[in-house]
């Protein structure tokens, strides 16, 4: 790389002053608690529980015995295929 | 072998014969609890990797899902870090090869369920950073919050995060360029910033415990537009630190 870039204790000392002012400016304060609001767990993230075996797990898809089957055609329908790349890294591939 | 053990074992390895104590229609029976299985742990991974869905779709997800399940089932008796080798497996999945940038996206997703687990630890805030003496200051270290999370990827991460959340419309990327992001969670719910390159190498270099000097001077040599009060703004005004520490050796 380039010539290697040193920091000296002054350097630091006022880029520290510098970022102290612009978050001070731009009232960027760190998330405060918020003393009124207990961390509900498992509501904003559903599902990331411990148990996966709850109402309407279970027997899910149980007519579907064909897991194993290692043999799958894939047909990606995501956003990938608006994502078009100047490099072809975003296209789908056509099946 | 117990029979649970091999009751368990035969669930994710389609190879293996089913337990002996299964009578009748052996197969067929002990299928229904394979399926059960392999139902609930995609159903996992969908839940943990909504972007890789949005991107690549149900059907290739599930797919893809069923073949990582089986060459990866949970080590963890805890279903919410179930999928952390997806990056890895992404890699090397061959119909995956054509969007390389799927193994930096599902790196931010299980940054993301990370941070929305890590521990609640007070932050230090502004004014823990403006009473720092400038003398030694280069060797102070810090730790970072453990809901922080740096990813910098040679693919516009940031962009496609923005197209496939509908916070940018979907188009051509005509600028394919390295992006980084960060991952905290400052309250309740995980978030995710765009970084520059020089601040997320920055913070990761703080993250793996160098002092402050030595993640400036890492920071610089990689990123040539590296802005050290920019990167510490990020740091102090994100709260991104627990603690500042003096001492040389390993932080306890």
């Amino acid at each position: 790389m380039t010539a290697k870039t040193t920091f000296v204790a002054a350097t630091l000392a006022g880029s520290i002053a510098a970022a102290l002012g612009m978050v001070a400016s731009a009232a960027a304060a760190p998330a405060a608690p918020q003393p009124n609001m207990d961390k509900c767990y498992g509501v904003s993230l559903a599902g990331q529980n411990d148990c996966a075996a709850g109402a309407g797990t279970t027997c899910a898809g149980t007519s579907k015995v064909n897991y194993d089957a290692k043999a799958w055609k894939y047909v990606a329908k995501g956003t990938c295929e608006t994502i078009k790349t100047p490099k072809g890294m975003g296209h789908l591939k056509a099946m | 072998m117990t029979s649970l053990a091999s009751f368990a074992g035969a669930l994710t390895a389609p190879d293996r014969r089913p337990p002996p104590e299964f009578a009748g229609h052996a197969e067929r029976r002990f299928a229904v609890y394979r399926n059960n299985v392999a139902v609930a742990l995609i159903r996992a991974l969908e839940t943990r990797f909504p972007v890789l869905i949005s991107l690549v779709g149900e059907e290739f997800f599930r797919a893809m899902a069923r073949e990582f399940m089986l060459a990866h089932p949970p080590t963890s008796l805890l279903l919410t870090s179930f999928g952390d080798e997806l990056p890895d497996f992404l890699a090397s999945f061959t119909p995956a090869e054509d969007w390389p940038y799927l193994t930096d996206i599902a790196r931010i997703e299980i940054a993301r369920t990370r941070a929305y687990h890590a521990p609640d630890l007070v932050r230090l805030g502004a004014d823990a950073f403006s009473a720092l003496m400038s003398q030694g200051i280069e060797a102070l270290r810090v730790r970072l919050h453990p809901a922080v999370a740096v990813i910098h990827s040679p693919h516009p991460v940031w962009t496609i995060l923005a197209m496939t959340s509908g916070s940018q419309p979907a188009a051509a990327i005509d600028d394919w360029q390295p992006q980084a992001v960060l991952i905290d969670r400052p309250e309740l719910d995980p978030l995710i910033r765009p970084l520059t390159l020089g601040t997320a190498l920055f913070i990761e270099a703080l993250g793996a415990g160098e002092p402050l000097g030595r993640a400036a001077s890492t920071a610089a040599s990689r990123a040539t537009d590296f802005d050290l009060s920019a990167a510490l703004a990020i740091l102090i005004g994100g709260g991104l630190a627990t603690s500042i520490h003096v001492f040389d050796g390993d932080l306890p």
